[in-house]
Order: C-alpha cells, then structure tokens, then sequence
C-alpha cells in the first residue's frame, strides 16, 4: 500500500479510525474509562499526597495550634478555643503590621507591574542586541532573594555604602538609608530591583498581540499611546491580572528582604525599623522569638481567609474589564 | 462494598488512598529520620550535637571518633529545631546553651538532665576544679547558682568589661582607663564621645560599643550594678520603673542618641564588634577577655588594646557579671546519654578545652586549665593581670525561668527603639517595657505550672 492508497482518518468508520478506536472497540468500556481514570490519577498522585503532607497536613496542624497556647516545649499548655483569634482583633500591632503590609502591596504590586510592563514594551521593539538588554534586565531576578537582600543591605549602609558614596560626591551628607523613615523605600527598590520576572511575562504577552491589530490602528490614524491603551493593554490584560494577583499574595507575605535587614537571630526580627515590620515579621517574631506557636498560627489563618478575600475581591473587581482570548466555539 | 479490578476509582477512594498514601510517605519519611538517628545511635557509640559550626571543627569531631571511639553528628543551633526534635522525643544528645540565660528556662520545663551523678564518678570533671562561672548552670527550681548541675560553660568571660585600643585614645588625647579601678558608665559615655571620628554625617572610628551580650541582660546586668534587681524575687514580674532599673535605661537611652557606637537603632554592619574592633574602626568595645581569642590573632591590633575593668555606676556596687557561660547541657530524654558524657568530659575537660585555653577566647572554666591562658607577651600579661584582678568581682545575674531570653530580647527591640529616637521618655518606656514583658512571663508562668 502506498501513501496515496490510505484512507483519511475522517473517511474511515468512527470505530476503526485510529489505535484507540480499535482497542476500544474491543474492550468494554467501563474499562477503558476505568484506565483513564486510573491514569489521571495515577499522574496526579504525587502532587495529591505531597498537598496532603506538605499542605494540608500542616495547615490542618496550625488550625488545631491556633486554639491553643502551645510553644513546643512548656508542659501545660491549653486549649483556649477562639482565644487567640479574639485577641489578635485587640492586638495594635497585628493590625499596625497588617496596614503596613497593605500598603506595601498596594505600592510594590502596582509600582512593579509598570516597571515589568515598561521593560517589556523597551525589550520588545526592533533593538539592536535585544537579547543583551532582556538577559540583563532580567538577571536581577535570578538572583536569590539572600543574595539581593545582603546586597541591598551593603548598599545602603550608611557607613560604609557605595549609596552614600555617590551622595557624598555630589556633597549631600550621609543618609542612613536603613532607618525610619527610609529603611521602606530601600525595601521598595529590593522588589523592583526584581521586576524582571514580569518584565519576561509581559513579554510574552506582548509577543502575542497580533500586528494586524496594531497595523489597522495604525492606518486608521491611532496614536502609538492610544494604540498601546486601547490594543495592548486590552490583550495583556489577563496576564495583568495574574501578575496583580500573586504580586499581591507575595508582597502581602515578604518576608527575606526584612529578615536579612534585621540583626541575626530570632530576637533580631524586632529590631527593624518600625516602617518594615510587616505582617509576616510579627508572625516570624511571634513563633521563633516570642514561642508563641498557637498566637502565630491564628495569625497565618486570618492572613490565608484575608488573601483568599482579597483574590476574590480582585477577581470580582476586573471581571467586566479582563478579557479573555477564548475561542467561542469552544466554549460550546 | 469492595471495588472489582478495572472499577472506576471513585474520588472518595482516591482520596482516601492519596491519604493512605500519605500516611505511608510519612511513615517511610519518619523511618528515613529513625534510619538516620539510628546510624548515629547504633552501639551507643554515636551522638548528635547541637551546636553552632565553629564550636566544634571537623577535625575535632575526627579527633573524637579517633580518641573515644564515638562518632558525632552536628546539627546546627537552631531553638526552632531544638524545640521539634524535644517534642518528637528525639532530642540531640547534647544541646549548646548560655547558662545565664537558658538554665532556669529549660530545667523549670523539665527537659534538661541533672549532672550532678555523672560528675559524682567523673575522673576528669572534678566538681572542685571547676571555677564558679560554671554555676550559672545550677537551678534549684527558684535560684540560679544554686542546687544540682545542668551543664558546664566551655569558657567565660565578665561580659561588662571592655576592651580598648590605645591608638585612637592617643589619637584624640583622650586619658587611658586605669587597670584597676573601673570608671563610671557616666565617663565610659563621655570618653566615648570624644574618641567617636565622624565626616560627613558617617561614622569612621565608633567611640565606643556597649550593647551586652543583649540588651535584656545587658539592662538585668546595669541594674544589679545600679544596685537594684529588674526581676521580682519569684521572678515572675520585671520592674523597669525602679530608680536602679531606670538608670539603666537612661544610660542606654543617652548612649544611643549620642550615636558613638554600634546600637539598636544604628546596627552595626559588621554585625558585631569583632570585625570592626581589628579594623582599626572602634575605640572601645564593651565585650569581656574571650575577645582576646581574636584580638591575639592580630598583632598589631593586640600590642595597642587593653582590657578595663567594668564601668560601675556612682553609688552602686562594683559588680562584673558574667552574662554568657555558654557551654552544654544534656536532654532529659537523650538516648545516649553515657556517651554524650565521654564527649562532654573530653569537650570540657580535655584537649578541646586545653586548646580553647590556650586561644584566650575565655577564661577556661577548669582552675586547674587556668595556666594555659596566653601570657607570653607583655600585653597579654598585662590583659591577663587586669582580668585575675576582676574575678574577685564576678557575680552572678539570675534570669527568669519564664521566658525564653530571646523573647524578651524581641519584645525589648520592639518597645525601646521609640525612646532611642526621642518618640517617648526614659518613663514611658519604663511602663511599656513592664507592660509587654510581665505579660509574657504571665504567660511563661501558667505554662510552667
């Protein structure tokens, strides 16, 4: 038989077009479906067990802690039900810390989505060494989040940091950077030091926006911003809808940069500048430094229902503004 | 009902197999652990350690499978650890601790080993050989100092002495401290603040560093020197309103917002002093004889630096308090504990503590050691002539059995900042300091029982 003697697969009988079809044909079906089902979820089980271990174990486990006084090593520590969750309510530096961890995410998030997106349009245009200029800006993202803190923590010093050395060159006295009230801004600039990850998402983003929507704005008389606003941003929108989301749930929960900023040890983390202590340093202070492991575990409860609220809100907020590329026939 | 082969799995089967399945991943883990420790116990000639990674090298942890015939797997210091693998009932079998601190915390929760039998039949720990730094480590359940023993300091110092290097006393004309009579807090500040360099608003030659070994016992320590006590007599309660505790205070408060050296608000980039004192950048340095071990490394550094007595305050007692000891303790549930006590013997009493000895860092916490502090050089004799003079003056600061110090370390970083940034006085911080930590210790105190 020849290549040109085979049948197309559409003209063959439905049962005999293909392997499957010819095995299922022979097997009954609930064992083909039980196959099927055994390999989903034959593929999916290592995720499955490592969520239950690693996942909901644990959260399970600090739920059970929450209602308690335990601190892993005292002999009569008790339940004490909603105890904790009242007094975080009554707790100012809970909410003092929360509100300044909000106000992060609604600084970095917004701040660090621009710059990525920024980046992106730059990197995106006709450049010569393009590859040079993405591989750069995004380097910065490779690095580890130690690695940038140490860095940033060297920079800054404000005896012996090369910013300080630029001020004092051009006459300004020495800042010290890692105090109250600039101690936030250097913690700013760590995450936007950083917004190389969205700069390559947007970038992908980018690179699917179709010309001829651009070349039709064009020969219609658009402006390259109003081409930006009205096609790009529109087609781009629910990768920023992804990156305002997790930014969110990340920024609300940073952590490394403040920790490294700190003085070692666990009793260290309270020794920050009052602007950085943010939600997830009260919670690191409460379970290493303070041996409250049942107060701290209410606290990363409230913060799971918090974000879990938020994420809706978000979703319910852009729901009429993000749109989605879908094939409408799929939906179907 | 059971499935017959080739069923489809329900999800409420998946489910329930992906937690079968789990249980049995953390069993297998849980074997890996037990597989792990178990290589460690086996014939009862394995140990594990939980130290910090210069305490013991590697060459050391040969020399002891080479010399006892144990072998030693460390694990590094980690409370967050230390604490799970307590609960798990698979402590290390010995634990580094700072007996100042972490002895009435420990014992008062029933998890650390009474020595006093295996130092009854130890033919190298003589109970009369040890110097009494090492009763930091005894607690009677309501005094530290006192009743059995719960480890052993690897070295001491008087932590509230401090080191100084001549050049930059000549440098700025500034008078050297005597050998023996110490100076008040009151001239440390002031000579501090003439020997601090400062250009452009940056600090090149701190003047002085004096932040204890932290500030919770470094203001527990000012205020027995103040004459008075931070803690209650049942240790339950702290008062920082006391005319003796607010000194401290305000000593620390005015040493900060002088800016001379090193503090909370201004850390230090080198993250302690040892670094910045040998390069040259700091006059004085609030750390006691162990310093020595890397001062004596550099000798350019060794032959300009001097040790002084602890400051006092006008009026109080001369006191020189140890706020460290740090050293070892044994679990209460150790599963090796014969062995443990060979290598705490051969840490403690045998070539590791002779070479420490021999090093300067600290004072060897065996008399009979005492000999092989350096004394070859003439400043070492006379570093070595001022520290024998201070140990007439040691002394011993209880701590509180209800609260780990590094809590209160974080609740003291927390509050005191506002008052080193001038935001409230020396009162209000009195008030908020007793607020937050007499309610941790309330706290510490309901679960001790």
């Amino acid at each position: 038989m020849t290549v040109g003697q085979i049948p197309s697969v559409a003209s063959r009988p439905r049962s005999a077009a293909g392997t499957g079809g010819a095995r299922s044909a022979e097997l009954p079906r609930s064992s083909v479906t039980a196959r099927r089902h055994r390999a989903f979820y034959l593929f999916t089980s290592p995720w499955i067990i490592g969520f239950l271990l690693l996942t909901a174990g644990p959260m399970g486990y600090a739920l059970w802690l929450s209602f308690t006084t335990f601190d892993g090593i005292s002999p009569h520590w008790r339940y004490v039900g909603l105890g904790n969750y009242r007094e975080l309510l009554s707790d100012p530096v809970t909410w003092d810390s929360l509100s300044r961890a909000g106000v992060f995410a609604l600084t970095s998030v917004p701040l660090s989505i621009v710059a990525g997106l920024g980046l992106a349009v730059l990197v995106n245009r006709p450049l010569r060494a393009r590859g040079l200029f993405r591989t750069l800006l995004y380097l910065p993202a490779v690095v580890p989040p130690v690695g940038a803190g140490l860095i940033f923590k060297q920079l800054f010093n404000r005896d012996s940091g090369a910013a300080n050395g630029v001020l004092h060159l051009v006459g300004i006295d020495a800042v010290a950077w890692l105090d109250d009230p600039y101690a936030r801004y250097v913690i700013l600039m760590a995450v936007l030091w950083g917004a190389g990850n969205i700069m390559i998402i947007s970038l992908a983003g980018l690179q699917d926006v179709p010309r001829e929507l651009h070349e039709a704005a064009r020969i219609d008389g658009a402006s390259t911003w109003r081409a930006f606003r009205s096609i790009t941003v529109p087609l781009l929108s629910p990768v920023l809808l992804f990156q305002a989301v997790t930014g969110m749930i990340a920024s609300v929960q940073t952590i490394m940069p403040l920790l490294i900023a700190s003085n070692p040890g666990p009793a260290g983390v309270t020794s920050i500048p009052q602007t950085n202590y943010m939600y997830m340093m009260h919670v690191f202070a409460q379970y290493f430094a303070l041996g409250r492991y049942g107060y701290a575990s209410a606290l990363l409860w409230v913060l799971f229902v918090l974000i879990l609220i938020v994420t809706g809100l978000i979703f319910k907020a852009t729901s009429g503004v993000v749109f989605y590329n879908v094939d409408p026939e799929a939906k179907k | 009902m059971h499935a017959h082969a080739g069923a489809p799995l329900s999800r409420r089967r998946f489910l329930a197999r992906s937690a079968g399945g789990a249980a049995a991943g953390a069993a297998s883990l849980n074997g890996c652990a037990l597989k792990v420790a178990g290589a460690a116990t086996g014939g009862g000639e394995s140990i594990t350690m939980m130290v910090k990674l210069d305490d013991i090298s590697t060459e050391l942890i040969q020399q002891a499978q080479k010399e006892l015939g144990i072998r030693i797997t460390v694990v590094a210091d980690d409370i967050t650890r230390l604490i799970a693998m307590l609960t798990s009932g698979r402590p290390p079998d010995l634990v580094r601790g700072i007996g100042a601190l972490d002895t009435p915390y420990f014992v008062a929760r029933g998890v650390a080993e009474n020595l006093d039998p295996y130092f009854a039949r130890s033919t190298v720990l003589d109970v009369d050989d040890l110097d009494p730094a090492n009763d930091l480590w005894r607690y009677d359940g309501t005094t530290q100092g006192k009743g059995p023993r719960y480890g052993m300091a690897k070295d001491f110092s008087q932590d509230a002495m401090y080191w100084y290097d001549t050049s930059h006393f000549d440098t700025a004309g500034v008078e050297y401290p005597s050998d023996t009579e110490p100076i008040t807090y009151e001239e440390w500040l002031d000579k501090a603040r003439r020997l601090v360099r400062r250009k452009n608003g940056q600090t090149s030659v701190y003047g002085g560093s004096y932040n204890g070994l932290g500030l919770g016992i470094l203001f527990t320590s000012m205020t027995a020197a103040a004459g008075g006590s931070l803690f209650s007599a049942d240790f339950s309660r702290v008062d920082f309103t006391t005319p003796e505790a607010r000194r401290a205070l305000t000593w620390y408060v005015d040493y900060a917002k002088a800016k001379v050296g090193p503090s909370l608000i201004q850390p230090n980039p080198d993250g302690w002093d040892g670094p910045t004192y040998v390069a040259d950048r700091m006059a004085m340095s609030g750390n006691g004889y162990w310093l020595g071990g890397m001062i004596n490394a550099e000798p350019k550094v060794a032959k300009v630096s001097r040790l002084a007595p602890a400051p006092v305050f006008e009026g109080g007692p001369r006191l020189s308090s140890c706020q460290g000891g740090t050293g070892m303790w044994m679990p209460r549930k150790a599963r090796n504990k014969d062995a443990a006590w060979r290598v705490f013997e051969w840490f403690f009493g045998e070539g590791p503590a002779k070479a420490r000895a021999e090093g300067g860092w600290g004072i060897p916490t065996l008399k009979s050691l005492r000999p092989l502090m350096p004394d070859k050089e003439d400043h070492q004799k006379r570093v070595l002539k001022v520290q024998k003079a201070e140990l007439k003056h040691f002394s011993v600061t209880p701590f509180t059995p209800y609260a780990k110090w590094d809590a209160l370390e974080a609740l003291i970083n927390q509050v005191v900042p506002a008052a080193l940034n001038g935001q409230i006085s020396v009162d209000t911080l009195a008030g908020r300091l007793n607020s937050v930590i007499n309610e941790q210790l309330k706290r510490g105190k309901e679960q001790v029982g």
